[in-house]
């Protein structure tokens, strides 16, 4: 009665989810326990035992408390059950040993109790070592199994007999031969594996699902099937990925990395024809949409294509800012810059010196009253130098920004690193050199560096894409390239080559 | 304060219709007297006194991700059987009478009776990593195939020139709307202080059949309207001085009609007058950055060569390669319109074998340059591109007069049509849209002008719905009460 009270409301699991917090202290507070029982017992410190006794206590309550709050989470459901079961146990018995320590050295009972001094560091060392061993099962059950130890490191992984470390599980491999894929195991299952398998996993299935295997897919969970073959749209699990993120069954749950357009098509196009576990690509049946996706998992797609093909949000979409004052607005458009708000809600910037072509390093300080909402800057064609950059450097926000057709160098374009919303830099027509791109292919969130006549070589271009294939580094072309550029129309009317995707 | 009366004055004077005038007739001369003292006694220093600021921007709903476009209309209405929608069925019915299902119910500009289908003239094949389909007529559109999105079911309700180009560039088919252009100025401001934020450059030998409406301003006020240049010789007739001249006597002419401008506008208080003082500003400023800006003979060889112009041209190359120098210098729409792309098979030039290759030779070069020169500038991720017609071409063969034509030729079509698009926020290598077998009817992803429109106003920030100007007593948008933005090409 009172157990199916508890598992119907909410309490239970509000309770429960202060587990994983409260069951640090026990923890913490026991292996202090033992440590000042060491440094007390070879006479490296003084404590009193009382203190010892005082830490007993409070390990001991918090480990009771910490078990309550785990059963009532388990009710929740969703763990491996073996693992779930040794990790109680353990977590149970760290409260029972750590009661009996403390009970022995109490002075109400310590005294009753037969072979009281015997028992005494058994039971300590009992509910220490249990300690660490719950905490690794409570690890595993939330994080996945072997979770800890999936990054060991060479020559600890050879000796400890692990097999070699595989690719990063978020990075989807490149297909060499998409069509010669097997679009189950080489499409649709790295992407639930990348994406959903965190949660739904064989010790960690919330909702009762479980997506490694087809067949845990096709049982589904409390929700029904996660897929219907032949209908993608109705599937469960694609319709999850379609709403709208900040609603409560989106899947993967607001914040998780989210699948892309792309990917959402492939798998929605396979569950559409009849989610087999053996096709290639070749057998089934493409169709407009999937086309585009395809093609962006095969290797050397080309970068532009793998970025437009997929939906990408600029970094700075969801930004708010404090508004700029109004006197700052003024000064600047006083100065002959344009001020824009990019959007309603956000307060921020784009200010650009089209109609200001003398502005200099020295009005870079009327820049600073708004260098919280400056997002997207234009300052080409103008006089400033690498001392400009320097004040840039801190615009925490900035996306944009245009410096073609300055003489602003290397030494400037390091003291931008620090940009991290900063996505497209223009260096056209400046004296930016190959330093000064390898400075900016450092940068995470850069998507876009125009180089075409700066001071960068085309081998640095090259060995900076090569080792940056999502940064997009467009050198343009010369008299050769346009060259080469006007033979495409001398066969006008006997070309039929068919470039095969 | 003194801000903030002008703006009621000015918002009091914009409701004085002519319902306004009879009511307040009503009331009597002395109420219309006293009418015109009240309006005119706030206004006291010409200081105050500006036009609706160009430079002014409303603010996007969403973040922008094209700032500036180059609108690409083929005038005319080019074939896209013979250019992107690859038809084999269609092979097989070349020379069959057209299905009588096609048929029932439909009009169209010139086909009478029974026409027989007409199979594509084009040598198509698959380009890029996209694998987008192209046929031998646009030989250099294909190496630039991953930049573009294809809208391959695109249609339309107007099957005559005029009308089509005005619902296409003004959400309607009647006159009096604001362009594209003009509401993009309206709402992004115009960046560029020394030019039109809305420049116009016509090629072909004909303006469009829609004439100035097609980039006019409907009611917006006037400063948003499209300004023409022309491509040979002065870019804008009379912006130069006669000989005789110097810039600092014209520039004291300009002040003095300016003044007498200020003075007449504190007497009527019409807005335009306003608009007229800044127009003449502008036209002064023009006078030194347009012949500058309209300059090519500064450009390099191989630029000039990659386009395939000779400076001094009137050409569609030259107008390509004049919107690349426009977008650099910040102007916020470039519209081009290149008329004789209507090939009914009516004459050597209008069809859509020999007339059709002719039109692709003089304009595929050039646009896929401009894609390739706005790309290594760092333009092409901001500039939109758009390229298309008012309308398509039928799958049968045109029998103007229930006659045979001299050439191959295609009439009027409005329920399928392929436009594309590049650059500013759209997805590259994607297409979008499918039609029948025959190119007849879209059959998935069908797109309407109005859907067009508002995706193209959510590129640059604007929600189509809330992005309105208040005339005649309501609230007008570019899409009327249609439109539907097009999120899946939206990169």
């Amino acid at each position: 009665m009172f157990y199916t009270l508890l598992q119907a409301s909410s309490w239970a699991i509000f309770i429960g989810r202060f587990h994983p917090a409260l069951v640090h202290f026990p923890i913490g507070f026991l292996l202090i326990g033992a440590l000042l029982e060491i440094g007390r017992r070879t006479g490296k410190i003084n404590v009193s035992e009382s203190s010892i006794r005082f830490i007993l206590l409070i390990s001991a309550i918090g480990a009771t408390v910490a078990c309550i709050c785990g059963y009532l989470l388990s009710l929740g459901g969703g763990y491996d059950a073996k693992l779930l079961d040794n990790h109680m146990w353990q977590g149970i018995g760290v409260a029972v040993f750590a009661w009996i320590a403390w009970l022995i050295k109490s002075d109400g009972f310590g005294g009753r109790i037969p072979f009281a001094s015997v028992i005494y560091l058994p039971a300590f060392l009992l509910a220490t070592i249990l300690t660490l061993t719950a905490g690794h099962d409570g690890g595993s059950l939330t994080h996945g199994q072997g979770y800890l130890t999936q990054y060991t490191p060479e020559p600890f992984r050879g000796m400890a007999g692990m097999p070699p470390l595989e690719e990063k599980a978020e990075e989807i491999k490149p297909i060499a031969d998409v069509q010669n894929a097997v679009v189950y195991n080489d499409i649709v299952q790295p992407i639930l594996q990348a994406r959903c398998a965190q949660c739904h996993n064989q010790s960690k299935q919330k909702g009762d699902l479980r997506v490694d295997q087809l067949a845990f897919l096709l049982k589904g969970g409390e929700g029904g099937p996660a897929l219907i073959p032949g209908k993608g749209a109705e599937s469960d699990m694609i319709k999850r990925c379609l709403l709208d993120e900040s609603d409560d069954d989106h899947m993967p749950p607001k914040g998780k990395p989210q699948l892309t357009t792309d990917q959402i098509t492939l798998i929605s196009w396979w569950i559409d024809q009849g989610a087999p576990a053996d096709k290639k690509v070749a057998d089934l049946k493409a169709n407009e949409a999937v086309t585009p996706a395809l093609a962006s998992l095969g290797e050397g797609a080309a970068p532009g294509l793998k970025k437009g093909a997929v939906k990408q949000e600029s970094a700075i979409a969801g930004m708010k800012v404090k508004p700029a004052s109004d006197q700052a607005i003024a000064a600047l458009k006083k100065a002959g810059l344009i001020v824009n708000t990019l959007s309603q809600d956000q307060n921020l910037l784009e200010v650009s010196a089209v109609n200001a072509p003398n502005f200099d390093d020295k009005q870079m300080d009327l820049l600073k009253s708004v260098s919280q909402q400056i997002a997207w800057l234009k300052l080409g064609d103008t006089k400033i130098t690498d001392a400009a950059l320097e004040q840039i450097g801190t615009f925490p926000n900035l996306n944009k920004l245009h410096l073609e057709h300055t003489v602003v160098t290397d030494k400037g374009v390091a003291a931008l690193k620090g940009l991290k919303f900063l996505e497209y830099i223009n260096v056209v027509d400046t004296k930016v050199g190959d330093a000064g791109l390898k400075d900016l292919a450092t940068m995470k969130g850069l998507r876009s560096v125009y180089v075409w006549r700066s001071a960068v070589t085309d081998s640095a271009v090259a060995q900076v894409g090569r080792q940056n294939p999502a940064l997009q580094i467009v050198s343009g072309f010369n008299e050769a390239a346009v060259a080469e550029f006007l033979k495409a129309g001398d066969t006008t009317a006997t070309k039929g080559v068919t470039k095969k995707l | 304060m003194e801000k903030l009366l002008k703006e009621l004055q000015h918002a009091d004077l914009q409701r004085q219709t002519r319902r306004h005038f009879l009511q307040t007739t009503g009331f009597g001369l002395g109420a219309l007297g006293l009418g015109s003292l009240l309006g005119s006694c706030s206004t006291s220093s010409a200081e105050t006194v500006g036009a609706p600021d160009v430079a002014n921007a409303r603010i996007p709903q969403f973040l922008p991700k094209a700032k500036r476009v180059i609108y690409i209309h083929m005038a005319g209405a080019p074939s896209q059987l013979e250019l992107f929608d690859y038809k084999p069925e269609l092979v097989k019915y070349h020379g069959k009478d057209c299905p009588a299902e096609f048929l029932e119910g439909k009009k169209f500009a010139f086909i009478q009776g029974v026409p027989k289908m007409l199979g594509p003239q084009g040598k198509f094949a698959q380009y890029g990593q996209s694998g987008a389909w192209m046929s031998d007529y646009v030989p250099y559109l294909q190496t630039v195939a991953d930049e573009i999105t294809f809208l391959k079911a695109m249609h339309t309700d107007q099957f005559n020139h005029a009308p089509a180009q005005l619902l296409m560039h003004t959400g309607s088919a009647r006159l009096g709307r604001p362009s594209l252009g003009a509401w993009s100025v309206y709402g992004l401001g115009s960046e560029n202080q020394n030019l039109p934020g809305f420049i116009v450059l016509a090629s072909g030998g004909q303006q469009p059949d829609a004439g100035k409406s097609v980039y006019g301003s409907g009611f917006l006020p006037s400063v948003y309207q499209g300004v023409q240049c022309r491509t040979g010789g002065d870019p804008v007739l009379y912006v130069s001085d006669p000989s005789g001249m110097n810039r600092d006597m014209r520039k004291q002419t300009i002040e003095a009609i300016n003044e007498i401008n200020r003075q007449t506008y504190e007497e009527v208080q019409d807005p335009e007058i306003l608009t007229r003082i800044s127009q003449y500003e502008m036209a002064f400023r023009m006078q030194m950055s347009v012949p500058e800006v309209m300059d090519v003979s500064k450009e390099p060889q191989f630029i000039l060569d990659m386009y395939g112009v000779e400076p001094g041209e009137g050409t569609f190359a030259m107008n390509c390669l004049l919107a690349r120098k426009l977008v650099e210098n910040d102007v916020r729409f470039v519209q081009l319109f290149d008329w004789g792309w209507d090939g009914h098979g009516t004459s050597k030039d209008h069809n859509v074998e020999g007339g059709l290759r002719q039109k692709c030779r003089e304009s595929d070069q050039p646009i896929a340059a401009l894609i390739k020169d706005l790309k290594m500038r760092g333009l092409l991720e901001e500039t939109l591109i758009i390229w298309g017609a008012e309308f398509g071409r039928t799958p049968m063969q045109e029998n103007r007069n229930g006659l045979v034509m001299p050439f191959m030729g295609r009439d009027h079509h409005l329920d399928a049509f392929t436009m594309w698009m590049a650059g500013g926020g759209v997805k590259q290598g994607f297409s979008h849209g499918e039609t029948d077998e025959l190119g007849y009817y879209g059959t998935k992803n069908r797109v309407h002008v109005h859907d067009l429109q508002a995706t193209i106003l959510h590129l640059m920030g604007f929600n189509h719905e809330k992005f309105t100007y208040p005339f005649q007593g309501r609230n007008f948008r570019l899409t009327d009460t249609e439109g539907k933005v097009v999120k899946e090409i939206v990169a």
